[in-house]
C-alpha cells in the first residue's frame, strides 16, 4: 500500500460510506493501482506542466446574457419545490 | 426491402432517402422492429422513445417533400450515448445517481444533429459516468459484443459500438476520455474517431474529466464517420475550450498514399496478442505497399501514459462528481440526520463500485500532502508525453499501433482486477493526454472477434486520419460489416 493511503480518511473526504468489505476490497485494488503509479515517482520530468492547450486559438468571448432555462423547467427537475423555488434539506449544520 | 435497411451505410441511406426509395418513417420503423428483436440480447440501448423517433421521422419526411431537406443526414437515425443531453429524453449516464433525470435542454451536438435533419434515436448504454472499458459498470444492464454474446463490447461507449455492429442504428455518438470511443469500436469491428480536443463542443456532455473528454462519431465505415463528424463540429461559445473546425475540412482529404506513417518502437511487443499483432502488422505492410513511407519512431515516455492518465482523470472526476450530493444534483437518500450524513448516504447509494473506486483514487491524489507527488507530477508527465507526441508527429503524418492489445474478453473476466482493465487503454490514452485526434479502423479478426488499428495525428489532422482509414477500408472487406445475429 502506498504511504498515506488511509481508506477511512479518504472515504470521509469523498463523502462515501463504505462497508468493511468494500474498504478491504478498494484498499487492496487501489494499492495495486498506486503501485503502478510508482513509475511517475521515478520518472525524469520537466519542471513545469503546460496548460495542455493543443490549438492556439482563443475561445474567450464577450460576456453577454444568453437564453436560460425557465423557472418551471428547472423546478420540475428538483425533488421538491415551492413558490418557484427549489426546496432542499437543511444544509447548514448547527454544529458547524 | 425493409428487411435490408439495417445493412445499409448512412451514406447509402441518405442517397436512397433522397431518391424517394423509402421514407425516414419506414427506415425508423424497420430499426424499431429490429430493436424489439435484438436489444434484449445485445443490451445496446437503455431507452428508446418510439413515439418521439417516429414524430422526428415524420417531420423529416415532410421537410423532404417540401424541398427543405437539410443535407446528407436528413432522416437518418443517430444513436446517442446516455451522457449527452437530448431535450425531453433521459440523461442517466447509466447511473442510479441520475436515474429519473430527463434533460431540459439539448447538448450542442444534439442541436447540430437536429439542424442537419438527423433523427435522435434512443439512449445508448455505457459504463456508469463513462468510467470503464467493458460496459459492465452500467447500473441498468450489461451490454454484450454482437460478435460473441459472451464477451464485452468494450467501453465506456459499449452501447454505441454494439448498436452499430448489431445493425440497430447506422450512426452513433460516443464520448472518449481515455479511449471510450476507440476501444469499443475496435472490439465491435466498427470505426470510431476521437477528435482534436476542442473541435466539438462539450456543452451538454456530462463531465467526467473535463481536460480529456471529447464527443466523437462512431459508424460502420470511415465514410459514414466523416459524414457525422462534419455535422458535429462547429464553434460554440458555451464551451470555452471549443474552437470548432475554423473552416478546416473534416472529410477524407489528400492522397493517403503519400502519408508518412510512424510505428512506435517496441509497441507491438507489450502484451499484444499474437493475432492482434499479425493484423496490425498486415495493416502496416498494406500502407507500405501503397507507397506510404513507414518508419519507426521513439516515444520514450510511453510507459508513463497509463499512470499519468489515471491520476489526472480520477482527480478531475473526484472534483466533477462532487456536485452529486443529493442537494445540488442527483439521487437524494431517505436517510435523515446531519447534512453530511444525508450527502454521504446519497452518494453511497447513488454511485456504483467503479465510480466509488475512482472518486477515492482521485481524492487521494489531490489530498493534502500527496498532490505534489501524484497530481502535480502527473501534469508534468502529461506535458512530457504531449511534447514527445508532437515531436514524433513533426516527422511523420500519423502514428500507427493496435487500438487495444487483446481482443474482447469474456464478461466478468477482468471485473475483479481494475488494474488489468486500466491497461486496456494503453494505446488510446496518449491521444487524450496530448489532445490529439485519433481513429480506430477495423483491420481483421482473432477468430470471430474484430481487431482494429489505431492512428493518431497532429492537432486538426482529422482529414488525414480519415483519408488513411478510407484507403485501408476501400482495399479490404470490413466496411459496413455487421455481426451475424
Amino acid at each position: 500500500m502506498a504511504e498515506g493511503f488511509d481508506i477511512d480518511h479518504l472515504a470521509k473526504l469523498a463523502r462515501l460510506s463504505l462497508t468493511a468489505e468494500e474498504k478491504a476490497l478498494y484498499a487492496s485494488q487501489l494499492g495495486q493501482v498506486l503501485g503502478h503509479f510508482q513509475a511517475l515517482a521515478k520518472a525524469d520530468l520537466p519542471a513545469t506542466a503546460d496548460d495542455a492547450r493543443v490549438v492556439d486559438e482563443s475561445a474567450l468571448r464577450s460576456d453577454e446574457p444568453g437564453p436560460v432555462l425557465g423557472v418551471e423547467a428547472v423546478t420540475r427537475l428538483a425533488p421538491a419545490s415551492r413558490d418557484g423555488q427549489i426546496s432542499v434539506p437543511r444544509v447548514v449544520d448547527d454544529e458547524s | 426491402m425493409a428487411d435490408a435497411l439495417h445493412e445499409l451505410s448512412a451514406a447509402e441511406l441518405g442517397r436512397r432517402l433522397a431518391s424517394g426509395a423509402f421514407t425516414s418513417r419506414a427506415l425508423c420503423e424497420a430499426l424499431i422492429a429490429r430493436h424489439r428483436t435484438l436489444n434484449d440480447k445485445v443490451g445496446a440501448f437503455t431507452h428508446l422513445d418510439q413515439a418521439d423517433v417516429l414524430a422526428q421521422a415524420d417531420a423529416s419526411d415532410v421537410r423532404r417533400k417540401a424541398g427543405q431537406g437539410r443535407g446528407p443526414l436528413e432522416g437518418i437515425p443517430v444513436g446517442i450515448k446516455d451522457n449527452i443531453a437530448v431535450k425531453g429524453q433521459p440523461l442517466t449516464c447509466s447511473s442510479k445517481m441520475l436515474a429519473p433525470l430527463v434533460s431540459p435542454y439539448d447538448s450542442h451536438v444534439a442541436e447540430r444533429l437536429r439542424a442537419a435533419g438527423a433523427i435522435l434515436f434512443g439512449r445508448l448504454n455505457m459504463d456508469e459516468f463513462a468510467m470503464g472499458s467493458s460496459t459492465e459498470n452500467s447500473a441498468f444492464r450489461k451490454a454484450f459484443n454482437p460478435w460473441d454474446l459472451e464477451r464485452i463490447p468494450g467501453g465506456s461507449s459499449g452501447g454505441s459500438a454494439a448498436a452499430l455492429a448489431a445493425g440497430l442504428v447506422p450512426l452513433a455518438l460516443g464520448s472518449d476520455t481515455g479511449g471510450s470511443i476507440r476501444q469499443p469500436a475496435s472490439h465491435c469491428g466498427v470505426v470510431g474517431l476521437k477528435p482534436t480536443y476542442g473541435l466539438i463542443s462539450r456543452f451538454g456532455l456530462v463531465a467526467f474529466a473535463s481536460s480529456l473528454d471529447q464527443i466523437g462519431p462512431m459508424a460502420r465505415s470511415v465514410e459514414d464517420c466523416a459524414l457525422l463528424l462534419d455535422a458535429l463540429a462547429s464553434a460554440d461559445a458555451r464551451d470555452m475550450t471549443c474552437f470548432g473546425p475554423s473552416g478546416r475540412a473534416l472529410t477524407p482529404a489528400g492522397d493517403a498514399r503519400k502519408l508518412r506513417i510512424g510505428v512506435p518502437k517496441g509497441f507491438l511487443g507489450k502484451g499484444v496478442a499474437t493475432e492482434v499483432a499479425a493484423a496490425v502488422n498486415a495493416a502496416v505492410e498494406f500502407y507500405r505497399s501503397q507507397g506510404c513511407a513507414v518508419s519507426e519512431v521513439e516515444l520514450p515516455s510511453a510507459d508513463l501514459a497509463v499512470p499519468t492518465y489515471y491520476v489526472v482523470a480520477t482527480a478531475e472526476a473526484s472534483s466533477n462528481l462532487g456536485r452529486y450530493d443529493g442537494v445540488r444534483y442527483g439521487h437524494r437518500s431517505a436517510v435523515s440526520g446531519t447534512p453530511v450524513e444525508m450527502m454521504t448516504a446519497s452518494r453511497s447509494e447513488g454511485f456504483g463500485p467503479e465510480v466509488k473506486r475512482r472518486i477515492l483514487l482521485g481524492t487521494f491524489v489531490l489530498s493534502a500532502g500527496y498532490a505534489d507527488a501524484y497530481y502535480v507530477r502527473a501534469l508534468r508527465a502529461r506535458a512530457k508525453i504531449r511534447a514527445e507526441y508532437l515531436a514524433a508527429l513533426s516527422g511523420v503524418d500519423v502514428l500507427l499501433t493496435p487500438t487495444v492489445p487483446t481482443p474482447a474478453f469474456k464478461v466478468g473476466e477482468k471485473a475483479a482486477d481494475p488494474l488489468q482493465l486500466y491497461l486496456e487503454d494503453v494505446f488510446t490514452i496518449p491521444a487524450n493526454l496530448a489532445g490529439l485526434p485519433a481513429i480506430s479502423v477495423p483491420c481483421g479478426a482473432s477468430g470471430r472477434l474484430p481487431v482494429g488499428f489505431h492512428l493518431v495525428g497532429a492537432p486538426l489532422s482529422e482529414s488525414k486520419l480519415l483519408a488513411a482509414g478510407r484507403l485501408f477500408e476501400d482495399a479490404h472487406g470490413y466496411a459496413h460489416q455487421q455481426a451475424p445475429l
